[in-house]
């Protein structure tokens, strides 16, 4: 019993981490109308930001998950600015394949310049005891850095005027336009907490797992499915739904197998799709 | 009369262009005829795709797994069973086409992205089962197929060239046809061909069908000109990928869009490959976003836009 609940927090954890990556998707996605493939990419980068600022300069890898925020938020207002506003009158299929090409650039970029080498950042080894329970410093300092990161993320969009200029945006951006509201700066600001986002989570990959510039790819399939899962746009499900992916890999991890884990992503997105195609959560 | 000369212009062109390509083996060396084989391949891949997405606008991003599933099929039945890879083909083509209107009648209900996603899922859910431990008395799991199919790489090359030739005129056919003109509708506002009474589940779920017969065929072939499969390279998305690129750079939607693009890319990746081969793969990275950017419509789109070539459907 004991043992179950440790693999249900642990899965908790992981999902925390999931969540952030999916919630950067679906907010894109549902505000600018953009389904982003590269969004694993800027994962990578963030995990490469927190691995060189940690080896070059030292930085505390905490910090970097902090700094991060601000360095992504701005490339991705700027590529948004650049690339991807152009697209939003654009069929789907354009944006796919505009994003994938973006993620193979950067992927293979990464791979020019650092190699594949795996790295990492051996910052925080050690584990927390708690009643009988053992938890990795890593993963738990990364679970509360994640909740911080969700937390500030939805009061920002409750309570502050450009958050509810997104949320509007999100629900009918012609009316968010009649209404007053610059709908091309809620996009651009959106697509920016999107990379955000997923750079921060990167930096927090760093602290548990090896780095590797095609690291992104995984991240994203689990992505598609937490939108899938939580509706799309929809920050809550997100939320839920990148827990519920954690849980559930922790637990198919342990009773079945690594390997079984790994088609996680690709059942729950045709099983969803299926049954309730918008998600299990009511917008 | 101008309209019947023009005719007989192009078909004589067609003709001297296919004597050609017929007698590429009797004088080519084996580079041409391996470069040649992979462009057909891929004509056919992007003309199967082009097919069904390209008219009724629905994004097949699962186009690997009618490669993979046909190609898993045909490699087996050479491998193991040692069939015939006359006989071995179209069974694999079958096998899939046979269970696409099952994927097809479940999935095509879906619209939109998430049909695009749905499909990329069937693919990396379908390559993982072929891997796991469970199945692997039948498909060797990931150890993967090695093969000989006991094929001269003319017959090869033969067999690749026929199938192009006969699916792009089979694309030409369809597009021109009220058939293609249904799929077109749904395209461009299902609700709107529903009303008018086009039985749109039906009509894509066919379309679908040929799509994955093609491919799948073309995929047998593929993967016997490899001899060799497994997981990760009979399901790779690059055999999405490659294809949607190719018809893009050709123009979507349109016949000979998927044959252009197919040729153009083929060539234009030979030259990356040789010259930069460090930076390539970024490189095409930046080619694709570019592309998107500034020529949506492709190649043959251009020219039709440009009034270079006539804006008519079947073409």
């Amino acid at each position: 019993m004991i043992n179950f609940i440790e693999i249900l927090i642990r899965g908790l954890m992981l999902g925390s981490l999931y969540a952030l990556v999916g919630m950067g998707l679906t907010l894109v996605w549902g505000v600018v109308g953009i389904v982003n493939i590269a969004h694993g990419e800027f994962v990578m980068l963030g995990a490469y930001l927190a691995f060189w600022s940690f080896s070059l300069l030292h930085f505390n890898p905490l910090f970097s998950v902090i700094l991060a925020i601000p360095i992504f938020f701005f490339a991705g207002i700027t590529i948004h600015k650049r690339i991807t506003e152009r697209l939003t009158k654009a069929p789907e299929l354009s944006a796919l394949i505009l994003t994938f090409g973006m993620s193979i650039l950067i992927w293979n970029l990464a791979q020019f310049f650092w190699t594949n080498t795996y790295r990492s950042v051996p910052y925080l080894t050690g584990n927390f005891p708690f009643f009988g329970l053992v938890f990795a410093k890593s993963k738990t300092i990364s679970f509360f850095l994640a909740l911080g990161i969700t937390a500030a993320l939805f009061a920002f969009l409750k309570y502050s005027k450009l958050g509810k200029g997104i949320r509007a945006t999100s629900q009918n951006s012609e009316v968010a336009l009649v209404c007053g509201i610059n709908t091309i700066k809620m996009r651009a600001v959106t697509f920016g907490m999107g990379i955000a986002l997923a750079g921060a989570a990167g930096a927090i990959v760093s602290l548990q797992w090896v780095i590797f510039p095609q690291m992104g790819t995984t991240y994203v399939s689990k992505a598609f499915a937490i939108v899938v899962l939580g509706g799309l746009g929809n920050i809550q499900g997100a939320l839920a739904g990148g827990l519920i992916i954690g849980v559930l890999e922790s637990l198919m991890t342990q009773y079945w197998s690594a390997k079984m884990a790994q088609i996680i992503p690709s059942m729950t997105i045709l099983i969803i799709l299926l049954l309730r195609p918008t998600g299990l959560f009511k917008r | 009369m101008k309209h019947s000369l023009k005719r007989k212009q192009v078909l004589i062109g067609l003709a001297i262009l296919m004597a050609f390509l017929i007698s590429v083996p009797f004088f080519a060396t084996d580079y041409w005829m391996t470069l040649l084989v992979l462009i057909f391949i891929f004509t056919v891949y992007a003309s199967g795709w082009n097919l069904f997405s390209g008219l009724t606008g629905y994004t097949n991003l699962g186009l690997a797994w009618f490669i993979g599933v046909s190609g898993y099929v045909s490699s087996l039945l050479i491998a193991d069973y040692k069939l015939l890879w006359v006989f071995a083909w179209p069974l694999g083509a079958l096998f899939v086409s046979l269970v696409s209107i099952g994927v097809g009648y479940i999935l095509l209900r879906i619209k939109g992205v998430y049909f695009a996603i749905s499909m990329v899922a069937l693919t990396e859910g379908t390559r993982e089962l072929i891997g796991t431990e469970y199945l692997e008395p039948i498909t060797h799991g990931g150890k993967g197929v090695p093969f000989v199919a006991g094929i001269s790489l003319p017959v090869l090359y033969w067999s690749i060239l026929l199938l192009a030739f006969i699916t792009v005129f089979i694309c030409y056919k369809i597009t021109s046809s009220k058939f293609g003109l249904r799929l077109i509708t749904i395209r461009e506002d299902e609700q709107a061909a529903e009303t008018l009474g086009i039985h749109t589940t039906r009509e894509k779920i066919v379309a679908f069908v040929m799509s994955a017969f093609f491919t799948g065929m073309a995929g047998a072939i593929h993967f016997t000109y490899q001899n060799y499969i497994d997981p990760s390279f009979g399901f790779n998305i690059q055999l999405t990928l490659t294809p949607i690129v190719m018809t893009l750079f050709g123009g979507v939607g349109t016949v000979f869009g998927p044959l252009i693009g197919a040729t153009l890319f083929t060539f234009i990746h030979e030259i990356l490959w040789a010259e930069l081969t460090i930076l390539y793969m970024a490189i095409f990275g930046a080619i694709l976003m570019i592309l998107i950017l500034f020529f949506p419509q492709g190649l043959l789109g251009w020219m039709k836009e440009k009034g270079i070539v006539p804006r008519i459907r079947k073409i």
